[in-house]
């Protein structure tokens, strides 16, 4: 391989030449001196707990961390901070964090609990989180729960990610009794970027399945309480979903299934799997509709996209079924990586790729730069801080997860046929 | 306020919008108690961020400069994601990448390593390094650390190479400022490491721009081009952060532009500094007064007639230059503009966030179009603020509807509730967090300020100089004109 690679990063980036593929090197820390493209362990609790509407957010920490908080994933919530300052450094900020909890409990009287998230801050001064939630809690009269996740734990945010479902897990999930729904399902690690969630939800509901739970893209503390309920956990994205689906396997016995909406072929595959799984007739039907409309919707985008080279960097668990659903537009996937896979991620996504395609871990701007000045790829998948740079080499660039459309499903399949085709033929290349 | 109709039917008031403006009945005030800043353990959206990104900010309009994060990935990982939604840019940053073993034995290894990684993949001519919440409270020795940084890139690439590039350590305890005093810190740890005086002083100007967009930057340059001086913009983001698209680029990628090293050494030289911030790049200029008694003036920001005035008076004193007939005919310009609109923009009651030289500019300005600034609002707590508004009240408040307002250093939910007790407000000028503010009380927002991340071009709209002012100027009035008038039929003119 060509790259100028630092020798401590040698085997995190390797390139498909075998089935079964070698993977690349995951799970480590940073090295220190890179432009990076992962976040933190904050971040990635944020990220999981954001959405939940009917809890008070409060980030005990300094305003900034607060701040760029309350930018994941675009909510309008209210944001609370305990605006750590230099004495409370020094002497300790207990008191304060206590006083802000009833605080907040006082301004928003309906809030159904609290979640308190730690930063490194206070995870370095050794904050007693769990003795002052307890004392808070009995006096405001619902769960205050800390979210330890300081952002200096874990290699990545991935460890933010479990944190947080193991905050659901204990304090949230099936806290309310019922029976079991018959139908019922629930879908772990779903985020509902720009509809992702109705998409996937208007197709279980022509297989006659209930959606009663999301998480997190539509998990409020009443429908997690009734999480328990449904027969079937089916996991979208590995790094939140699975495990709670192992835990919610143990505490409740319900199955899961792993999966993904994104393609054809592997919506397809979910849809047969689920339907198997509840024994629904209608299955077929319902696939060879959707494949038909798909297909004809698609087709005057597919021209564009024949034969040119795309380049895949975003979370780990959606690089495998995403290179697929590239390949299915006709494109040839010249890169799959991504800032905090697990093995089980480049298992997968190695397995779907092929042969001669690179996969990496954790690879930073350096790294991404040399690889796009070699490939000339046509298009580049990934996020808003390499977004930017990529248009600076000329290389139309996507932002997943998405901007504009759902991308699962058949429908959303459509919407990333369009994005990219008109992406990559994009009038202001022909100008530059 | 207007209310207009609610779209609803069946649907009681105080269900369909909780947080409502008073007007409704049903409407619910907060607890009197917990609505000050003041009293409360908790601050409610702040409009602050952390003083990291400030000095980052600064870093990246120095040329072939990267910032150096002493600490998580995250605080590096949030300031890009920032700076990438305001600017539309890349913004490289270099992450020390904190893990536990930092958090416990310090951030030693992840600098010296972090530096010599960061100097054989960039090669970069400035290094600032920005430390974080977690590097000060751990009390990393950043000095010793950057000796034994230099000693390693010495031995590694040669004593010649090591010595060419500069480090720049800026200490910025995220707990203790907010972006505002990042950015200053930074302008002072600049000037300190890297400023020098030799025997012959020249005539050129220093300017501190301050939190200030590559728009904005743009027209100070073409002033000073206009009155004919030579000038060293500490920091210059105009082209840094505002990039031509011209591929194939080379890599590493470093955008054109930004105040090169060796000017930045000159400055101690200069004639005079200019902080057109006081709160932001301020103790830049008065270190440099200090230390080479270099003249110096920080503030105000130049927005509106006043100020602008101002600036170009320092200029012309500082340089003995005079000032020209096309800056005159542009201030000609910006008046006449003034009298154009004046009827739309008297007595208008408005309502002013952000970060405080900011605010203070806007105030003024707005006095000056004979609106009634009814509450002001600084996100960052600033010694200053205080004074400044009340010099601006000062020469208008014969024309005051109502008193005016001010919060330093509050929230914004403090600024909201305090909005929704007022009987009468037209408009909002602030930053891109005022959005929810604006919404639910129904009036029109003017995007000013930092940061601006949900529209896109305003990085690249001037609101300083006469022109600044002249464009600030329509974008208040077609504001107020798109919300009561929203087409020709309702025009009268």
């Amino acid at each position: 391989m060509p790259l100028e690679i630092l020798p401590s990063r040698r085997g995190h980036a390797v390139v498909k030449e075998s089935d079964p593929p070698v993977l690349p090197v995951c799970g480590q820390p940073t090295v220190p001196g890179v432009i990076s493209e992962r976040a933190c362990a904050f971040y990635g609790a944020r990220w999981v707990l954001a959405p939940i509407p009917d809890v008070i957010h409060l980030v005990h920490g300094p305003v900034g961390c607060a701040y760029y908080g309350r930018n994941v994933r675009r909510k309008g919530y209210r944001l609370f901070s305990t605006n750590l300052e230099e004495r409370d450094v020094v002497f300790g900020a207990g008191e304060k964090l206590y006083r802000a909890i009833l605080e907040a409990c006082t301004l928003v009287p309906d809030a159904r609990a609290v979640l308190v998230y730690a930063t490194c801050v206070v995870g370095i001064t050794g904050e007693d989180l769990p003795g002052i939630c307890k004392r808070a809690a009995r006096v405001v009269g619902r769960p205050v729960v800390p979210v330890n996740a300081p952002g200096f734990c874990g290699a990545s945010q991935a460890a933010g990610h479990d944190i947080a479902a193991r905050v659901l897990l204990e304090h949230f999930i099936g806290k309310e009794a019922g029976e079991p729904v018959e139908n019922g399902v629930n879908l772990l690690g779903e985020f509902n970027v720009q509809g992702d969630l109705d998409e996937i939800e208007a197709l279980l509901e022509q297989l006659g399945l209930k959606l009663i739970c999301a998480i997190s893209g539509r998990a409020s503390v009443a429908t997690m309480a009734q999480a328990h309920r449904a027969r079937l956990n089916i996991v979208h994205c590995r790094r939140t979903g699975h495990f709670l689906a192992e835990g919610m396997r143990e505490k409740f016995g319900i199955p899961y299934v792993k999966v993904s909406f994104f393609g054809i072929e592997e919506t397809a595959t979910a849809l047969r799997v689920i339907g198997q799984f509840f024994g629904a007739t209608e299955v077929e039907e319902v696939i060879a509709q959707g494949i038909r409309a798909a297909k004809v919707a698609a087709a005057p985008f597919l021209s564009k996209l024949g034969g040119k080279r795309v380049g895949l960097f975003f979370g780990a668990s959606r690089i495998g079924s995403m290179a697929k659903a590239f390949k299915e537009l006709g494109m040839d996937v010249v890169l799959a990586g991504s800032q905090f896979g697990c093995q089980e991620d480049y298992q997968e996504a190695g397995n779907k790729v092929a042969s001669g395609t690179v996969l990496v871990d954790d690879a930073h701007e350096r790294e991404l730069l040399e690889f796009v000045t070699y490939r000339q790829p046509h298009l580049w998948v990934g996020g808003t801080k390499e977004r930017f740079l990529m248009q600076k080499l000329g290389i139309p660039f996507l932002v997943f997860p998405q901007e504009n459309d759902p991308f699962a499903g058949f429908r959303g399949f459509v919407n990333l046929a369009r994005q990219a085709a008109g992406l990559v033929s994009a009038p202001v290349w022909r100008l530059t | 306020m207007r209310l207009k109709e609610i779209p609803i039917e069946g649907v009681p008031y105080d269900q369909l919008r909780i947080e409502k403006v008073p007007a409704a009945p049903a409407y619910q005030p907060r607890d009197p108690e917990l609505v000050p800043a003041a009293n409360r353990a908790l601050v409610v959206n702040p409009d602050r961020i952390c003083m990291p990104i400030g000095a980052m900010w600064a870093v990246l309009g120095v040329h072939r400069a990267i910032p150096f994060v002493q600490g998580a990935q995250g605080c590096t990982t949030y300031a890009r994601y920032t700076f990438c939604r305001i600017f539309k840019e890349p913004a490289t940053i270099a992450t020390a990448s904190f893990h536990e073993d930092a958090a416990v034995f310090g951030g030693r290894r992840n600098l010296v390593e972090g530096l010599r990684n960061l100097v054989v993949r960039y090669w970069p001519e400035v290094i600032g390094v920005v430390t974080t919440c977690s590097s000060e409270i751990m009390g990393d020795d950043i000095g010793s650390f950057l000796k034994e940084a230099r000693a390693r890139l010495r031995a590694e690439i040669g004593p010649e190479k090591a010595e060419q590039i500069a480090l720049v350590q800026i200490n910025t305890p995220s707990f203790a400022g907010s972006h505002v005093e990042g950015y200053d810190r930074a302008a002072k740890a600049f000037l300190q490491t890297l400023a020098t005086k030799r025997d012959t002083p020249h005539d050129r100007v220093n300017i501190i721009p301050g939190l200030l967009y590559p728009g904005d930057i743009r027209e100070i340059k073409h002033i000073l081009r206009e009155m004919g001086i030579e000038a060293t913009i500490l920091f210059d983001i105009s082209d840094t952060l505002d990039a031509p698209l011209e591929p194939p680029q080379r890599i590493p990628y470093y955008p054109p532009g930004g105040t090169r090293l060796a000017e930045i050494k000159e400055m101690g030289n200069a004639c005079a500094t200019i902080a057109l911030q006081a709160d932001a790049g301020g103790s830049g200029a008065v270190y440099l007064g200090r230390k080479f008694g270099i003249p110096a003036v920080a503030g105000p920001t130049p927005v509106g007639v006043a100020a602008t005035d101002a600036l170009l008076q320092h200029l012309s004193r500082f340089t003995g230059r005079a000032i020209p007939a096309t800056l005159r005919a542009e201030r000609g310009r910006l008046v006449d503009a003034m009298a154009d609109t004046f009827h739309h923009t008297m007595m208008k009651r408005v309502a002013i966030f952000g970060d405080p030289d900011i605010v203070a500019g806007v105030t003024r300005f707005v006095c000056e179009l004979g609106m009634t600034p009814v509450a002001v609002a600084a996100g960052t707590f600033s010694k200053r603020f205080g004074q400044e508004v009340e010099a601006a009240f000062a020469a208008y408040r014969d024309l005051f509807l109502d008193t005016p307002k001010v919060f330093n250093g509050s929230d914004l939910f403090e600024f909201e509730e305090y909005l929704k007790t007022l009987p009468r407000l037209d408009l909002i000028i602030g930053n891109s967090k005022g959005v929810d503010i604006a919404r639910e009380l129904e009036v029109p927002l003017v995007r000013v300020g930092f940061p601006i991340y949900d529209r896109f071009g305003y990085q690249k709209r001037p609101i300083v100089g006469y022109r600044g002012a002249e464009l600030l100027l329509y974008e208040i009035v077609n504001a107020l004109l798109d919300y009561r008038y929203p087409d020709d039929r309702t025009q009268q003119l």
